[in-house]
């Protein structure tokens, strides 16, 4: 809007109107060479999943696969325990994102609407923790969860991860400081206990900020790492992210890529589905907020 | 555990904490007066009332404290001790883990790792986004942007490890298409990730790969919250489009420059984890490792709990002291819009 309120100041000429255009195609240009190079490794491991071990090994670059075949779907699951690892990794992203909510939601009803002896520094502290590196904590945390005999199951993964909410808190005070005054002493007059109000007016009212939570903290907990990676030693017990590893111990073989790269596929169409699904909400929460999943 | 980049809301944050901490003095201890004229004696009910705002902060709270707070004192008592996991007693050493680091080269090619990491990523994290915001400002009218932020967008929302995977493929030296692409321009067979000069190359790519595009929207989105009218008032001054980038769009962005500068350099090392675990295992000869990959090394792979925890507490000051810096600095010396 700006550049067209600038342009119209200066008259312009055929030349100069055909060089803008010229430079906005080569703009548009410049987007899809990046747009192709960022797509490029979810389209190649994609076509290779489809491939057959000759198509997979071969002299030149095959895009598309000449024969596309299903085939390396199934083998992963033969190869690999792929089927735990999805049901690990989808029941601990689910149980870590209600976790996190059980924990935040209350949490940020108290801080945004009540007053209590406290409050202040309890809330300071609850903010604090967004300088404490999850790597800091890896190594205590790993001594507590092996003596408390949590090794290996979901339990040791997902509990020591929910204290990881701070901003999330955050996110739900900030929405919850909007509602206005009179909703929440209309139900105060109504005779409502504090948990009703909270259930019964603040929940409904604040839940676009739930759901952005829940998305963040899924994805969050999908693409954890390094601390399931910890935790779960047992083959069975991996999650998709920490489990692909055991494919990459035989890269020489073509019989190999395909089903790794159908892991793969497998374990990337979960957050891209939540992405397409909320791709608006997701960008602009990103965007807004500076974080990563 | 979820990497969740803190951000400069930080500030906003603590500043909106005491400006509506005053707001709701209604919202306190609500209907107590209720259970005072209906009473003589605390009742059950009344009581629990009382106690509902600590019930409600109680679960977060006492896991934050469980394994996060409790944690950091713990990491700093294990660090003056000698302890391999499993031995039953802990030998007090002092402060020797931390001078012992000192003199170990591993650590010294960690720091090494970490600074390059850094310094790579800085120019193409942050700043060559930055460029690249500031050249697709005139078409970001056009009809495709949503298909552009899709697409650009979306490596952020998958793992690094998978990403890794997925590169993994790529830079396979025999079948990797990356190689058979460059040997189309005659280019001879490269060992990415088996090579010393090359496999932290191959790691800082991935790692561009999975951030450039959640940067570039995020300097598009400060380009969008520019004000109009201060635009408009340039262009009526006679102000260029160049100009008006240089002198006004770009000072009114600096806060989100660096706040991704920022976050860059604390979380970088952080973030290529995954992707070191992946494509190199921190190798060859510890040319793609950093201080992240040598603390989960010296904890998980050789069991030095001591020195490990030496190691986090120095990545926890290190943290807080950058943090310190954003707020002390940063924050102070940029143009807010």
């Amino acid at each position: 809007m700006a550049s067209t309120a600038a342009s119209t100041m200066v008259p312009r000429t055929m030349s100069q109107k055909r060089r803008d255009q010229l430079g906005r195609a080569l703009l548009h240009a410049i987007v899809i060479v990046l747009c192709f190079l960022t797509i490029f490794p979810f389209f190649w491991m994609l076509s290779t999943s489809f491939k057959i071990p000759t198509e997979i090994f071969t002299k030149d670059i095959q895009i598309f696969p000449h024969t596309p075949t299903l085939r390396n779907y199934p083998n992963a699951f033969r190869t690999f325990p792929v089927e735990r690892w999805l049901w690990n990794s989808f029941g601990i992203a689910v149980l870590t994102t209600l976790g996190k909510l059980a924990i935040s939601v209350p949490a940020a009803f108290a801080f945004s609407r009540l007053k209590f002896r406290g409050d202040k520094l309890l809330f300071a502290m609850v903010l604090a923790t967004m300088i404490v590196p999850g790597v800091v904590t890896v190594v205590p945390n790993y001594v507590m969860v092996s003596r408390l005999g949590w090794l290996d199951s979901w339990t040791g993964v997902i509990i020591p991860s929910l204290p990881a909410t701070a901003f999330y808190v955050f996110l739900l005070r900030q929405s919850m400081l909007t509602l206005p005054q009179d909703l929440i002493d209309a139900a105060k007059l109504d005779g409502s206990s504090t948990m009703q109000m909270l259930w019964q007016i603040v929940m409904p009212n604040v839940r676009p900020a739930i759901a952005v939570v829940m998305i963040l903290s899924f994805l969050g907990a999908w693409n954890q790492y390094l601390w399931p990676l910890l935790v779960l030693n047992d083959f069975e017990s991996k999650t998709l992210a920490t489990g692909m590893q055991y494919f990459t111990s035989n890269q020489d073989s073509a019989q190999m890529w395909g089903p790794m790269m159908a892991t793969a596929v497998i374990a990337t169409i979960p957050p891209l589905a939540v992405f397409a699904l909320a791709q608006k909400q997701i960008i602009s929460t990103f965007v807004t907020s500076g974080i990563k999943g | 555990m979820g990497s969740i980049r803190s951000s400069v809301s930080q500030s906003t944050a603590t500043a909106t904490a005491t400006a509506t901490a005053g707001a709701q003095p209604a919202s306190a201890v609500p209907h107590l007066h209720l259970a005072t004229s209906s009473t003589r004696r605390p009742s059950f009910g009344r009581l629990l009332e009382g106690a509902t705002p600590y019930l409600l902060v109680a679960p977060l709270l006492l896991l934050i404290i469980v394994f996060i707070y409790w944690p950091l004192i713990y990491s700093s008592y294990l660090s003056l001790f000698d302890w391999n996991f499993v031995k039953p007693n802990k030998t007090f050493v002092g402060l020797d883990n931390y001078t012992r680091l000192i003199d170990d080269p591993r650590f010294h090619r960690a720091l090494r790792g970490t600074f390059v990491y850094v310094l790579a990523l800085v120019p193409i994290q942050v700043i060559l986004p930055l460029v690249l915001a500031l050249m697709l400002w005139p078409i970001r009218k056009a009809k495709a942007q949503t298909s552009y932020r899709i697409m650009l967008f979306s490596p952020t929302v998958i793992a690094y490890s998978v990403a890794a995977v997925m590169w993994l493929w790529i830079f396979n030296p025999l079948q990797g298409v990356l190689n058979k692409v460059l040997a189309t321009f005659g280019v001879e067979r490269i060992h990415w990730l088996s090579d010393r000069d090359t496999a932290i190359w191959a790691v800082i790519a991935v790692a561009t790969w999975k951030t450039l595009g959640f940067h570039l929207l995020l300097y598009m989105a400060a380009l969008e919250a520019v004000p109009n009218d201060y635009v408009e008032a340039a262009s009526l001054d006679g102000a260029s489009n160049w100009q008006i980038m240089r002198s006004i769009r770009f000072p009114l962005i600096t806060p989100t420059f660096f706040f991704v500068l920022v976050t860059t350099v604390i979380s970088v090392n952080d973030d290529v984890f995954g992707a070191i675990n992946v494509l190199t295992e921190g190798g060859p000869f510890d040319s793609t490792t950093n201080i992240i990959y040598y603390l989960y090394q010296q904890g998980f792979k050789y069991f030095q709990i001591g020195a490990a925890s030496a190691v986090s507490m120095l990545v926890f000051l290190t943290t807080v002291i950058l943090t310190w810096l954003q707020f002390r600095f940063v924050e102070r010396h940029v143009h807010y819009g």
